[in-house]
């Protein structure tokens, strides 16, 4: 199963597409485009997952990685578009009470 | 009949002509058909390192002899970028990551021996060497 | 190499003469000797070469630098098979280390299962690869008996060096081992000093009140575990909130409790067991419950291999995670 990633700036956010699956073979691409993101300091990036279709625990790796890398540089990191079961997954490893997690595909951040 | 000759590798048509050169020394040593083609394949190896990865450098090709054995011997040579850790590129499966050293098991078991001194930012020498059995 | 040069040179003037089957075979298993022997592909047509220069001396000549041709192109293709050999052998060496590795992990790992009267409890822990990465541990106190069911994030080695450092964890707090939210606590400070940012941790910890009949339990980014009523013939998920291991350092965690009557099953399991599907169309959850169900009359240890064996034959066998099942059944 492949994987894409596509960013797109618009109105000072930086959006960042996934379309997928993010498993243990999908995941280290996934973490290196994320890693060459250069981070400004409180900078708005929304990752969207609307067209994500499964994540593993290698995927959740990958986001906690770039939260934790995002939040020292103050910027502010949104996941937008989750499915009920992905939505689910952030919810029972605890992740939705740290991250900023919405099943909503609208990326207007306050 | 020369004992020694060298060619420059700047182009590509120069790993030709150093495949040439050894071919013909091979050729005149007494290497068999195979070894021939072994010991060309070999200089074609390490030329195209060079023209791939260090832009410049020069094989250098000499008949050697010790006691009543005869052999060929082959110094490649470039002031490129320098090989990080030769153990590394003598292990097999490094040749598929691509870059300066791959293929050189390769070129090691085709020959007899295989020497590679090589300094970051400063060049690689490697020397192979074959005896005619 | 002379005795092959003749042994070939029989065979094939014997196909030539007669085109026997049956010389074929004895070419085949000519071939089986030369891979033994190491014999590269451009020697092979070498011995070739010389071979149908014998049996055709008259017509030779035009051959010979198609011949030498072919030499020249199999050079290549014999560095390539010789590389490929090598690379063989070298994963047998770390195929070998692996089975000695996954060895001392069973070992280490080893955490014997409780038992008593008014309790049943079955355990089973496969790995998806050599090792694992999930772990269950068991203390068994006069008082209590208490369960810890662990998977870190990924499989094979990463995995299972971070296990060891759990287990060392658990074993260090043995007096606490009544407290699943100091443990947890702990264990969270421990895991988040020592592993990098994407590497985390979810545990299940519970703890069984022998006396009372009383079980109590946090979670630390884990998998709700199964209760089943048997008065209701129902189940329910033991759902407690808490962050994975290893993310949060002040992360404090939160306790739970459940009291059990008899024929009550607590099952718990690590993501191995309830994530067999990657679409939405199954709720994998209601078919690990309704397998429990199937079964709930068994000893706990059956309960976890029927639900094993159900679920490694719905995957058709290939299982894509490390699979840990723990079954607490009150008698």
């Amino acid at each position: 199963m492949e994987i894409t990633i596509n960013f797109k700036e618009e109105k000072e956010i930086l959006h960042v597409l996934v379309k997928g699956e993010i498993d243990a073979y999908t995941a280290p691409k996934l973490r290196d485009k994320l890693d060459a993101i250069e981070i400004e300091e409180k900078a708005n990036i929304a990752i969207d997952l609307s067209e994500v279709t499964y994540i593993d625990s290698t995927g959740l790796g990958v986001f906690v990685a770039f939260y934790k890398r995002a939040t020292r540089e103050t910027a502010h990191v949104r996941l937008v578009g989750l499915s009920e079961r992905i939505k689910r997954l952030f919810e029972i490893t605890g992740l939705s009470d740290l991250m900023d997690i919405d099943t909503d595909k609208k990326v207007e951040l306050s | 009949m020369q004992k020694k000759s060298s060619v420059e590798i700047v182009t590509e048509w120069d790993i030709v002509a150093a495949r040439q050169l050894g071919r013909n020394k091979a050729k005149e040593i007494g290497f068999g058909t195979v070894d021939q083609a072994r010991i060309t394949t070999a200089i074609s190896e390490l030329a195209r390192n060079i023209y791939l990865y260090a832009r410049f450098g020069n094989i250098h090709i000499e008949w050697i002899e010790e006691g009543d054995k005869k052999g060929i011997k082959i110094i490649a040579k470039d002031k490129g970028p320098g090989i990080e850790d030769v153990r590394k590129v003598l292990e097999d499966g490094y040749s598929t990551s691509g870059g300066l050293g791959a293929g050189l098991p390769g070129v090691k078991r085709l020959m007899d021996s295989m020497e590679i001194q090589s300094e970051i930012n400063k060049g690689t020498t490697i020397t192979i060497t074959k005896w005619l059995r | 190499m002379e005795d092959l040069e003749r042994e070939y040179h029989k065979i094939l003037a014997d196909y030539v003469k007669e085109q026997s089957e049956r010389t074929l075979y004895i070419g085949q298993n000519f071939v089986r000797q030369l891979i033994r022997r190491n014999i590269s592909p451009e020697d092979v047509v070498s011995l070739h070469k010389d071979a149908v220069e014998t049996i055709y001396p008259a017509q030779f000549d035009e051959l010979r630098l198609a011949y030498d041709f072919l030499i020249e192109m199999m050079v290549h293709y014999g560095m390539a098979m010789r590389e490929h050999q090598s690379l063989l052998q070298k994963q047998a060496e770390i195929q070998m280390e692996m089975n000695i590795a996954a060895n001392v992990q069973k070992t280490m790992l080893k955490t014997p299962i409780p038992s008593d009267m008014t309790i049943d409890i079955g355990m089973l822990s496969k790995p998806l690869k050599n090792v694992n990465g999930d772990y269950v541990h068991f203390i068994d106190d006069k008082k209590y008996i208490s369960v810890a069911v662990t998977d870190v994030v990924g499989k094979g080695v990463p995995a299972a060096l971070c296990m060891s450092m759990v287990k060392f964890g658990l074993e260090s707090m043995e007096e606490y081992a009544h407290d699943p939210e100091h443990v947890l606590g702990v264990l969270n400070r421990i895991v988040e000093r020592n592993v990098d940012d994407s590497m985390f941790i979810s545990m299940f910890y519970g703890c069984y009140l022998r006396e009372w009949g009383l079980f109590y339990y946090a979670s630390a980014g884990h998998e709700p575990a199964f209760l089943y009523r048997a008065e209701e013939n129902k189940f329910y998920d033991l759902e407690a909130k808490g962050m994975l291991l290893g993310i949060v350092p002040t992360t404090k965690y939160k306790r739970s409790e459940v009291l059990l009557e008899d024929g009550d099953i607590i099952v718990i399991v690590t993501d191995g067991v309830t994530e067999f599907r990657r679409d939405d169309t199954v709720d994998e959850r209601q078919v690990v419950a309704s397998l429990i169900h199937d079964v709930k009359g068994l000893p706990a240890q059956s309960i976890c291999e029927y639900l094993y064996s159900e679920l490694e034959e719905m995957q058709e066998f290939e299982l894509k995670d490390d699979f840990s099942v723990v079954v607490i059944k009150k008698v």
